[in-house]
């Protein structure tokens, strides 16, 4: 464990990185980054052709019934290379374990039922939110846009309040 | 210049493939910067470990300050990238959900994709997490509408929200991250029990900090006003022009275009409306002045070949409307000399055509020409193809141009 901390890059070089690549994404192709957007299509794509007749009751699902493509739209790409980055950089750093990351005073059954829970909410809240942390935080914190950044203090905000409550959790 | 593929600079079939190595840069950086566990992510909340704030901050900080140096330069029009909508309590009730996912799950959408490749199981649940979650989102909708779609402010800019400059927000923005960088080391030092030697032998990060600050406080130096694009003319070469009288289009030649016909001429109406809906010339398109830099008027500057004519009553309105177009680089803009009041002066005052001698030929045309016109303009020709042809050209729809669609 803490031969593994020090393997990480320095938080402001990774974070200034990070800032030139969202700027590249911006001068390219006029947007910034997401995550929970390319999730978004691949539930309404595989929804849509599971079950056509429902998917055709909600305004939720008129994407699909537009002819766009999960594997031709740009987030799905975007995600496609995720993958492939953080392997590469996961196999650099000799970090790729199957493994389960969890606080020190709750068991790995404990840990899973709280992952699927938060990633039920993280998912659901995502759409309100119009994005997630990258898409609606960063890239509207680097537009300076007024939803963006309040989106942001919000999951912030609300991290903190309820952090005390959830601490058994992580410490 | 920029954004390259909305301005068309880059062919849009490369929009895929620039995604794959955006995407390739955003999961590399995600996961150098330890993103990959959900401990580490979670310490932001418990204070053991800052690195998401470091990171978040830092990263959000640098591509605002360079997309404001590419705005301020000209190299990137704002007007064509993606500025996230503001739907006000949407927003923070989304915020407010995925901080209870947070805390919950450990991971964000983009860090858990990182983990799950990494191999944490956690992540992966998580994720199945998320499917469940839009799946929801996606079968309540209808109850969900109203809040997801009401209180919509607009494409805002924070800035303007709080009544700040865009410069001064920069700024401060920059001095809070600064801030909570020092602040959050210290909280972190204490919880963790760093030993002061470790502390001291530190790199000092002051000189990076002056100089985040110094490339932030450059901007309230530098007027606001900008380039809009790169294709931009000077005032002086705008001047030199006016003065040489090129962009003046007689009224005899619109007179010409409107009696025959001739579809040769874009003639556009700068006056406001209610005179527009009153009269206009046959085929007249409204762009009263506030509107000419209007994006959605730029495929109709852009694109289209023929000469672009601004008339208002006299000169004056369609001259300042000949400036804002030819200031902001569109080609094959003029004004109609005198306006229309030069116009119907020239139309409705009797002219005897005068006898042929071998002088005066010239006006002799002119002046049968303007006969022609007068009984053709009094006979109702016009007003019978004015109801025929207006609007010739019709405005676009506005959700047409907006040319990329958004976010995560």
């Amino acid at each position: 464990m803490s031969t593994n901390r020090n393997n990480y890059m320095n938080p402001y070089l990774a974070g200034f990185l990070l800032g030139l690549v969202l700027l590249a994404s911006f001068v390219i192709t006029g947007r910034g980054l997401g995550a929970s957007g390319a999730i978004r299509s691949v539930v309404i794509s595989t929804v849509g052709s599971l079950a056509p007749d429902y998917a055709g009751q909600s305004a939720f699902y008129s994407e699909f019934f537009s002819g766009a493509s999960p594997l031709g739209s740009w987030l799905v790409i975007l995600v496609i290379g995720v993958i492939l980055g953080s392997f590469l950089s996961g196999a650099l750093g000799n970090r790729l374990a199957f493994k389960t990351d969890r606080g020190p005073r709750i068991s790995v059954r404990t840990r899973l039922m709280f992952a699927l829970g938060g990633g039920l909410l993280f998912g659901l809240g995502a759409q309100f939110g119009r994005g997630c942390t990258s898409g609606s935080a960063l890239s509207g914190m680097a537009v300076m846009s007024t939803g963006g950044i309040l989106t942001m203090m919000a999951i912030f905000g609300t991290g903190y309040m309820i952090a005390y409550f959830f601490r058994k959790l992580w410490t | 210049m920029a954004p390259l593929i909305p301005q068309g600079l880059i062919n849009p079939e490369l929009n895929l493939f620039f995604a794959l190595l955006l995407g390739i840069g955003f999961g590399y950086v995600l996961e150098q910067a330890g993103f990959s566990s959900a401990k580490k992510l979670a310490g932001v909340f418990y204070g053991y470990d800052f690195v998401v704030l470091r990171v978040f901050f830092t990263a959000g900080i640098t591509a605002m300050i360079g997309l404001l140096y590419f705005n301020h330069l000209g190299w990137i029009d704002m007007n064509l990238v993606y500025i996230n909508p503001t739907f006000l309590y949407s927003a923070i009730a989304g915020g407010v959900i995925m901080g209870f996912g947070f805390i919950l799950g450990g991971y964000c959408p983009g860090t858990s994709i990182v983990a799950a490749v990494t191999g944490k199981i956690d992540a992966f649940l998580f994720i199945a997490g998320m499917l469940i979650g839009i799946f929801v989102f996606g079968h309540f909708y209808h109850r969900f509408e109203s809040l997801y779609t009401g209180h919509f402010l607009g494409n805002i800019f924070v800035y303007d929200s709080l009544g700040f400059s865009r410069s001064w927000f920069a700024l401060l923005l920059v001095i809070v991250a600064l801030l909570a960088f020092a602040i959050t080391q210290m909280i972190e030092d204490r919880i963790n029990k760093t030993s002061p030697e470790q502390i001291k032998s530190r790199p000092s990060h002051v000189m990076p900090a002056m100089l985040l600050i110094a490339a932030a406080f450059i901007f309230l130096l530098i007027p606001e006003e900008r380039k809009s694009n790169l294709r931009e003319r000077s005032p002086e070469a705008m001047w030199a022009e006016i003065y040489d009288g090129n962009p003046f289009v007689s009224t005899h030649r619109v007179i010409h275009e409107v009696k025959n016909h001739r579809n040769e001429l874009v003639l556009i109406d700068t006056r406001n409306k209610a005179a527009y809906d009153r009269f206009s010339l046959p085929g007249s398109v409204h762009i009263p002045l506030e509107e000419v830099l209007h994006r959605r008027w730029r495929s109709l500057f852009d694109k289209d070949p023929r000469p672009k004519v601004f008339f208002g009553d006299g000169s004056s309105g369609a001259t300042m409307a000949y400036m804002t177009a030819a200031r902001a680089g569109y080609d094959r803009v003029f004004i109609l000399d005198g306006g229309l009041n030069k116009l119907f002066d020239d139309l409705f005052t009797e002219t005897e055509i005068p006898d042929t001698t071998a002088y005066n030929l010239q006006d002799r045309s002119t002046a049968r020409f303007l006969n022609e016109a007068r009984r053709f303009f009094l006979e109702g020709g016009v007003a019978a193809r004015e109801e025929e042809e207006r609007p010739r050209i019709k405005a676009p729809e506005e959700s047409e141009i907006i040319p990329v669609i958004g976010g995560c």
